[in-house]
């Protein structure tokens, strides 16, 4: 019993003392600032300010009207008062408006040639074609978008008009769209950019600066030959546990308050959707950021040198953002990628927040975004012991050794 | 190639390129840097997106008509190359459900009394709901469902109007009096590969370049070796600088010539203005990135916070430098900021050389900006000089 006591008594002391050390060490080393409290706390904001306008608006175009009609004079009219694009010339022929599209005066050109009325006139097919410069696929969203638009609503008053005298409305309409439809998007309906990329950089954010703060401040005590002097050696060699729940603890602290700013405050500052409750959020950001914590612990194992893991892990953000399956869809990345794709607590993190903040889903329909990432916070938790286990015993061979 | 026993100018040159190729072959991030992680990415974007628009997406149908009018609509959505129709629900409230599970990306609802209704020429209503929160996925199978709407009007309305008497081409024109035709240019087949690797993968390079310019100078402030390094270099800063990148330089020319090879001559990218001229735009790119990457490292003259810059930098490039959400959208001081990122030049220089196929004089501005990175660090050429001998390293 009362070595029970004692045994409880010296754990939480040792507990304390790394985790203590821990916070220590962060809060005095400049590099491990940028990353656990200035980046997370700036470059939220900085995505939300990029694409803070959602979509293209008025993406400019140049015109050709060689049919010189009011019926082109009508389209480009209402061509022009959709948000999408912005007429900002006129030209008389192909040449003139490349020359515009090559000097980047305009995103795209408008034709209409000199056939259009006439062949309306006598009922026959007229087209209007345009051209878009495909070097940002937005720019051609925003043109078709805009140029359907206006063909289906003057293709409507068309068909109308050319109804003989003596139709019913029904009857009218039965010719002219017999069936007709509609199209609603559900979620994010503006197909705004901010609302679909900014929710998954929040969580990426999230995994990337905590994996690179552990391995920066594993680094930095490997290089002072700290590593394992943090636990009180001399007294018991038992404390593996205690190092890795003690400095994880630590970590986690911090990265509370990262995920109240990242995934609370800044969906409300940037009219993001915000549509899972507190709780079902919670439910999924504390078995991320376990999962994120000792998933960094064993990465951290693996690198020797503290500038080496900035290397190693800030490029593969690029990468971890397309395998969470948001900019590619999921269901169209290889078999391969996906299963390589499992490794990592952003990609189940990532889907589970998505569809709770913005889809509305409920914890019982993430389940197994639920269920693997506490998964990974199991096997992690083994890989951690495993590294650091593999660690405390090189420094005692070299300790003897001495 | 100029031998040590050259001028005696030249032997400290070369010695501190030997010094430092034995540095290279003994420090794994070396090989890491420049070979391993760049043609990781170039396999891993160009695999991944490899069919370059997906295909087969997952969406739903509710059929609550259920006739053989109806069922044909669901199998004929099912033949569009980029949907996939995994399943029937029973009504709309499940379809969503499984919409919010991630398991289909859109749905096809028919209300019950569709097909009565269009043989009774009441025109009924068919809807379609699409999850642009997954936005390529959510416009893909949109853009195929309101297709399929207009085809199975067009056919409805085909069959009245042949009744009449209408011939094919009258009955087009009645349908659909104005068509739109698109020609993208430079990227006909909207292939999100070619959008896509074709700035991700020199963005990576760009990360890495900044790192490593970076790390391969900040190394010597950290080692205290600076003095060492400037009495090789006969207290010349220009040689100290040279031979130490001189390496590091062969190597991501060597790598991102291999990618634009990869891109255009083995992948078959659209490339209109020539292999030769990408080439040219991308050792520009290369050596625009190292200026950048020096001058970051004379900003921030320690190691680990000058490696802060650097991936900080190098991971909001792809953002800001406009690929996928044009810049003109974005408001007016962050496009100013836009042109401090190489990569944002590399984009505007790519898309006019390679998809419009125009000549570098077009866009010569972005060039003279390469220039300007690449100049960069000449102007504090006192400071970076005094860095290098002076600075303590305090770990």
């Amino acid at each position: 019993m009362n070595r029970l006591k004692t045994y409880i008594r010296e754990g939480w002391r040792d507990w304390n003392y790394i985790f203590r050390r821990e916070m220590h060490t962060i809060f005095h080393d400049d590099a491990l600032l940028i990353f656990f409290v200035l980046v997370p706390l700036l470059y939220p904001i900085l995505y939300a300010l990029i694409y803070n306008n959602e979509t293209t608006r008025e993406v400019p175009v140049v015109v050709i009207d060689q049919s010189h009609s009011s019926m082109s004079r009508d389209y480009l009219r209402r061509l022009s008062a959709t948000p999408d694009v912005r007429i900002v010339s006129y030209a008389t022929d192909m040449e003139e408006a490349k020359t515009r599209i090559k000097k980047r005066d305009a995103y795209g050109i408008v034709f209409i040639p000199n056939t259009f009325a006439h062949d309306l006139v006598n009922m026959q097919q007229a087209h209007v074609s345009i051209y878009v410069d495909m070097g940002g696929l937005l720019y051609y969203k925003a043109m078709l978008l805009a140029n359907t638009e206006v063909s289906l609503e003057m293709n409507k008053e068309i068909k109308l008009s050319r109804q003989s005298i003596g139709q019913t409305r029904a009857q009218e309409l039965a010719t002219t769209s017999p069936i007709q439809y509609e199209q609603v998007t559900i979620y994010n309906p503006a197909s705004g950019f901010a609302q679909f990329l900014i929710p998954a950089v929040m969580l990426l954010l999230l995994q990337q600066t905590l994996v690179l703060g552990i391995c920066l401040a594993a680094g930095t005590e490997r290089e002072r030959g700290l590593q394992y002097q943090l636990l009180p050696v001399h007294s018991h060699h038992h404390g593996l546990i205690r190092i890795v729940t003690g400095k994880g603890a630590a970590y986690l602290t911090l990265y509370i308050w990262n995920v109240v700013y990242c995934l609370g405050l800044i969906p409300k500052i940037f009219h993001l959707p915000q549509l899972g409750t507190a709780p079902e959020i919670w439910a999924i950001a504390i078995p991320f950021l376990l999962a994120a914590t000792l998933f960094g612990m064993t990465i951290s194992g693996l690198i020797r040198h503290r500038e080496n893991c900035l290397m190693i892990i800030v490029f593969s953000s690029v990468p971890l953002l397309f395998l969470s399956g948001i900019s590619w869809p999921w269901y169209a990345i290889p078999e391969f990628w996906r299963t390589f794709a499992c490794l990592f607590p952003s990609t189940f993190g990532v889907q589970a927040y998505i569809k709770i903040n913005n889809l509305g889903a409920s914890l019982s329909e993430v389940q197994t975004e639920f269920l693997a990432l506490w998964g990974q916070v199991f096997f992690y938790t083994f890989t951690t012991i495993f590294t650091y286990y593999r660690g405390l015993l090189s420094f005692r061979k070299k300790r003897n050794e001495a | 190639m100029v031998s040590a026993q050259g001028r005696n100018n030249d032997t400290g040159f070369w010695n501190i390129v030997r010094r430092e190729f034995r540095r290279v072959i003994h420090d794994p991030v070396y090989g890491f840097c420049l070979v391993i992680a760049p043609i990781f990415c170039l396999v891993f974007f160009t695999t991944l997106m490899g069919k370059g628009l997906p295909t087969d997406l997952p969406a739903g149908v509710v059929d609550l008509d259920n006739t053989t009018t109806t069922r044909m609509v669901a199998r004929n959505l099912d033949a569009f190359e980029q949907t996939k129709v995994v399943a029937h629900y029973a009504n709309v409230t499940e379809a969503r459900r499984a919409m919010q599970r991630g398991e289909i990306y859109a749905y096809f609802y028919i209300p019950k009394g569709t097909t009565e209704k269009v043989n009774r020429q009441e025109s009924p209503t068919v809807s379609f709901y699409t999850n642009n929160t997954f936005l390529v996925a959510g416009s893909l199978l949109g853009k195929d469902m309101r297709m399929m709407a207009e085809l199975a009007s067009g056919a409805a309305g085909r069959t009245v109007l042949r009744a009449k008497g209408a011939t094919e081409s009258q009955m087009m024109a009645f349908l659909q009096p104005i068509v739109i035709e698109t020609h993208p240019i430079g990227n006909p087949w909207i292939n999100y590969n070619v959008y896509l690797s074709n700035i991700l993968i020199p963005g990576i390079l760009g990360i890495f370049l900044f790192m490593l310019t970076v790390y391969t100078i900040g190394l010597e402030i950290k080692w205290g070796t600076g003095r060492e390094l400037m009495a090789l270099a006969e207290d010349n800063i220009f040689k100290a600088v040279t031979a130490k990148l001189l390496l590091q330089t062969i190597f991501f020319l060597t790598v991102g010539f291999l990618i634009m090879v990869y891109l255009y001559a083995i992948l078959h990218f659209p490339c209109y203005g020539g292999l030769w001229r990408m080439l040219i735009i991308m050792a520009l790119y290369v050596l625009a990135c190292e200026g950048m990457g020096l001058f970051m490292l004379i900003v921030l003259p320690t190691l680990r916070l000058g490696l802060s810059f650097a991936s900080l930098w190098g991971v909001i490039s792809f953002s800001i430098c406009g690929m996928s959400y044009p810049v003109i959208a974005m408001d007016g001081w962050i496009q100013g900021l836009s042109l401090l990122f190489p990569l944002r030049h590399y984009y505007l220089l790519y898309v006019n050389t390679a998809l419009d196929g125009y000549a570098l004089s077009n866009a010569w501005p972005y060039v003279m900006a390469f220039v300007g990175f690449i100049l960069l660090p000449v102007l504090f050429v006192g400071r970076l000089k005094n860095i290098i001998k002076n600075m303590e390293y305090i770990p």
